[in-house]
């Protein structure tokens, strides 16, 4: 059985299901994954499908506890006060305001490498400011998102160079001065291409009018503390080198959910446990289904097949394959295409410094995250800013996206000129 | 009534598809905690587990055994690791061979067939690998376990988001579950860092001088067919590079970076003062080009994708239609291996290691792996 | 220590996904929550 055949039919199984039938796109990944195994004459393969699916395991438990950390933040009340609060520090200055949301919305990718985490934690912050101010909801997301991906590429903690590198011998030093080449002017401009022309700059009365109920002044310094919480657990393990133990991402989540029980309203832990759930089973659901979707790819020969098929191309072609295919496979995984995809440019660009092409390649893979069909980040901006068609806010991104893709090839194509500079 | 009862039931139903699932894939995932067994030639002295020498490891997935074969004749003590990582085949397969075959003459050889045993007991999330492979011997094929690069989670977990080795390097996460990034080990670490501490140990209390450590790479990586070496063994490496040479494999040498920390061509060099070398050779099914990963893809080695790569000149290897097979690839690791005793006893004659009952690295290619190993049970 | 912690946070959501899939109406939603929850037991009782 041809590969590339085994691959269309899996591709044709799950258009079915997920267009036709409107099966949920977790579980239509999922028994396309099946019918793939099937198909391809291994047997129902049950053992390859659960474990494709714990490829992403702990990346479902970060997005549970997560989650759990807002609605415990939004049942307490605490989001609505960390809102009014931004919206009285920043109403007067569209600039300042834009700057500042983006640089808090990078901030928790900043720390742990993970857009997901970012976007789950201060995407609820900065979401109703942006909205109470003008910027449409659809933008509003897309802000979020973009946000959510600069933080992933931004130094000091980028995973995709550290999977990149761990490929190719390269140690996880000196990469700070390239990534903020590339990330400053973005983090600048980005937010203001989005924003600039919807956000509106009101006087106080109206300001004061839009603020939303926020908790009395008794709260004031407590309310903080599991922000501080937070910021603490994620900085502490790199700050102390280590000295300080890293729970983990889940973990950090998590206590800082248990803190924030006790810092605003009572809250209910298990009440906001079950709205968690709730609200984040479809895409863990589809991050299962994609599991196993790759791991009879790749069982099947399907997955060699693509990766040959790229390659293949022609080397005047070599930059618009990294421009395409990077953040194309990135739509089952951004990490999975740092890795499968990621190593072999890093390979083929083996002449370059490698710390110029790792980054640039690093931001190239991390507009994976907007890819469908698992397109993490958009579906879970989507998410905050209660949009239900995530493409809807994935059409706001296109324009910062090309600018970061424009980015990311410039940097591979300048790196001999950039490599003299720095 | 019925719209209560319907969903309840319908709830009921995928509990029991979950509880099926959960049934079938758990009792594949179980069957990697059969070790497969190995059977030492006559000439074995002692047998110990890793956990001899750091008793906190026992009744841990991380305690692994421990082949002796000492020589009646004074002279140094080599260690040889395999299964640093479980997913590649060649080193597990050349230490058994090893195991299987030899006796000691002068000084000792000391023999840890899977060094990260924990790897051996789960496989990577996708991709797609078979659990075992099958190695024919005159008597039927013998079956070996494909594991993991990585410490199995269930064994150690969570994984810190960043991981800062205990040479201090700042690695992804998930990379504390790498036992070659885990040296020089921490006796209160992680499980894979107490395995490595575990190591640094046997090398102290057993004054090993020369540590031999057996891995492979995909043939898309460019340390590969290479001995890389401790800048204190480079002569050693040089000699043996020439002797290697002479015997027609096509092999280079690759200093130990400085700046890359935790691996063993480093760390026991650095830690330990001892020779260090670790050896690669070109291994197929762990490659991110690799067409359907199958017992065939490992032994045989022939896999379509990584030929048409090697016509492209994306691969540090040449790799044909004919595949690269274990033969070879465990042919490459006894001839570099029988490269670097000869260099080291012209270098250090008072250190030399001898061993009789060695295939010969040209026969191994020869007639196989499996002509060579002791029949299944 | 730490993973006896991450064993009561699987142990806590494997709660929660299984009362999850009681409450939900819809077969594909029950489904969904099935196909998670496989991979929580699975670790919960330390087999993947």
């Amino acid at each position: 059985m041809p590969e590339w055949l085994v691959f269309v039919f899996m591709v044709a199984v799950f258009v079915l299901l997920a267009m036709a039938a409107k099966v949920p796109i977790g579980l239509a990944l999922a028994l396309s994954a099946l019918a793939g195994a099937l198909f391809a004459g291994e047997g129902p393969s049950l053992r390859h499908l659960v474990e494709g699916a714990f490829g992403y395991f702990d990346t479902i438990l970060i997005i549970l506890t997560a989650t759990i950390f807002i609605k415990v933040l939004e049942d307490a009340g605490i989001l609505d006060t960390v809102t009014a609060l931004l919206l009285r520090t920043f109403y007067r200055s569209r600039v300042l305001l834009l700057l500042a949301a983006m640089l808090i919305l990078m901030f928790p990718g900043m720390v742990t490498g993970s857009s997901t985490a970012a976007i789950l934690s201060s995407g609820p912050l900065i979401a109703p400011v942006m909205m109470k101010l003008g910027l449409p909801r659809l933008k509003t997301g897309a802000l979020i998102v973009m946000g959510g991906i600069l933080g992933m590429i931004a130094p000091p903690v980028n995973i995709l160079i550290m999977i990149m590198g761990g490929g190719v011998d390269m140690p996880y030093v000196g990469v700070t001065l390239p990534l903020l080449v590339l990330v400053v002017p973005l983090a600048v401009i980005v937010p203001l291409v989005i924003g600039y022309r919807d956000l509106r700059v009101i006087g106080r009365e109206e300001m004061m009018s839009i603020l939303p109920p926020a908790l009395g002044p008794a709260y004031r310094f407590r309310l903080a503390i599991p922000f501080i919480a937070l910021v603490v657990l994620m900085l502490a393990p790199g700050v102390t080198a280590g000295r300080v133990p890293d729970i983990g991402i889940p973990a950090v989540f998590l206590c800082a959910a248990l803190v924030g029980v006790f810092c605003g309203r009572p809250v209910n832990f298990l009440k906001a446990t079950q709205k968690a759930v709730a609200e984040s089973l479809p895409v863990l659901s589809i991050l299962a289904g994609v599991g196993m979707f790759i791991q009879v790819m790749t069982m099947t020969g399907a997955r060699g097949w693509i990766v040959m098929s790229i390659l293949s191309l022609p080397s005047f072609l070599l930059y618009f394959g990294i421009a395409v295919s990077l953040p194309a496979f990135g739509g089952v995984s951004t990490f999975g295409s740092a890795s499968i995809l990621g190593i072999p440019f890093m390979l083929a660009l083996i002449n370059k410094n490698a710390l110029l092409t790792s980054s640039a390649l690093s931001a190239v893979a991390s507009l994976g995250d907007l890819v469908p069909p698992a397109a993490i980040s958009a579906r879970f901006a989507a998410q905050v800013v209660g949009e239900p068609n995530f493409f809807r806010v994935l059409r706001h991104c296109l324009v910062p996206a090309l600018l970061q893709l424009a980015a990311g090839i410039g940097m591979l194509l300048l790196a001999p000129f950039l490599d003299k500079l720095m | 009534m019925n719209r209560i009862k319907a969903p309840a039931l319908s709830a009921a139903f995928f509990l029991f598809l979950t509880g099926i699932l959960c049934y079938f894939s758990g009792r594949s995932f179980r069957t990697m905690h059969r070790s497969e067994t190995v059977f030492p030639s006559v000439g074995l002295t002692d047998t110990h587990q890793l956990s001899d020498y750091f008793p906190p490891l026992k009744n841990t997935h991380g305690d692994t055994e421990v082949y002796i074969f000492r020589g009646m004749e004074k002279g140094g003590n080599l260690l040889v690791l395999g299964g640093t990582h479980p997913n590649e085949p060649a080193g597990l397969m050349t230490a058994v061979l090893l195991i299987e075959n030899i006796r000691g003459k002068r000084g000792n050889v000391i023999i840890v067939p899977r060094a990260n045993s924990s790897g051996f007991t789960h496989s990577d999330p996708q991709e797609g690998n078979p659990q075992r492979f099958e190695v024919p011997t005159p008597a039927g094929p013998r079956l070996f376990r494909l594991g993991s690069r990585l410490t199995n989670p269930v064994d150690q977990w969570p994984d810190p988001a960043i991981y800062i080795n205990p040479a201090g390097q700042k690695l992804s996460g998930n990379e504390v579950r790498n036992l070659n990034r885990c040296y020089p080990g921490r006796a209160n670490g992680f499980l894979t860092e107490r395995i490595a501490f575990a190591i640094m140990e046997l090398i102290r209390r057993e004054r090993v001088d020369i540590g031999i450590d057996l891995h492979e790479s995909a043939p898309e990586y460019p340390v590969i067919n290479a001995i890389v070496f401790h800048e204190n063994s480079s002569e050693l490496a040089a000699l043996a590079l020439l002797e290697l040479q002479a015997e027609g494999f096509d092999i280079r040498l690759e200093a130990s970076p400085v700046n890359l920390r935790g691996l063993s061509h480093r760390e026991w060099g650095d830690h330990a003062g001892i020779k260090a070398i670790l050896l690669e050779t070109p291994n197929a099914s762990h490659g991110r080009l690799k067409g359907k990963p199958s017992s065939s893809l490992i032994v045989d080695g022939k896999d379509k994708f990584y030929a048409k790569a090697s016509r492209l000149g994306w691969l540090f290897v040449p790799y044909g239609e004919e595949g690269i097979p274990l033969s070879l690839r465990v042919a490459r690791h006894l001839a570099a291996l029988k490269a670097l005793l000869g260099g080291l006893a012209e270098l250090e004659p008072e250190k030399a290691v001898e061993f009789e009952g060695m295939p010969l690295p040209s026969e191994v290619q020869k007639k196989g792996v499996g002509a060579f190993l002791h029949p299944p049970t | 220590m730490l993973r006896i912690f991450y064993h009561l946070i699987v142990l806590y959501l494997s709660f929660h996904l299984l009362w999850h899939l009681f409450r939900q109406k819809k077969p594909w939603s029950q489904a969904g929550a099935a196909l998670v929850l496989t991979l929580f037991l699975l670790r919960l009782f330390l087999i993947k």
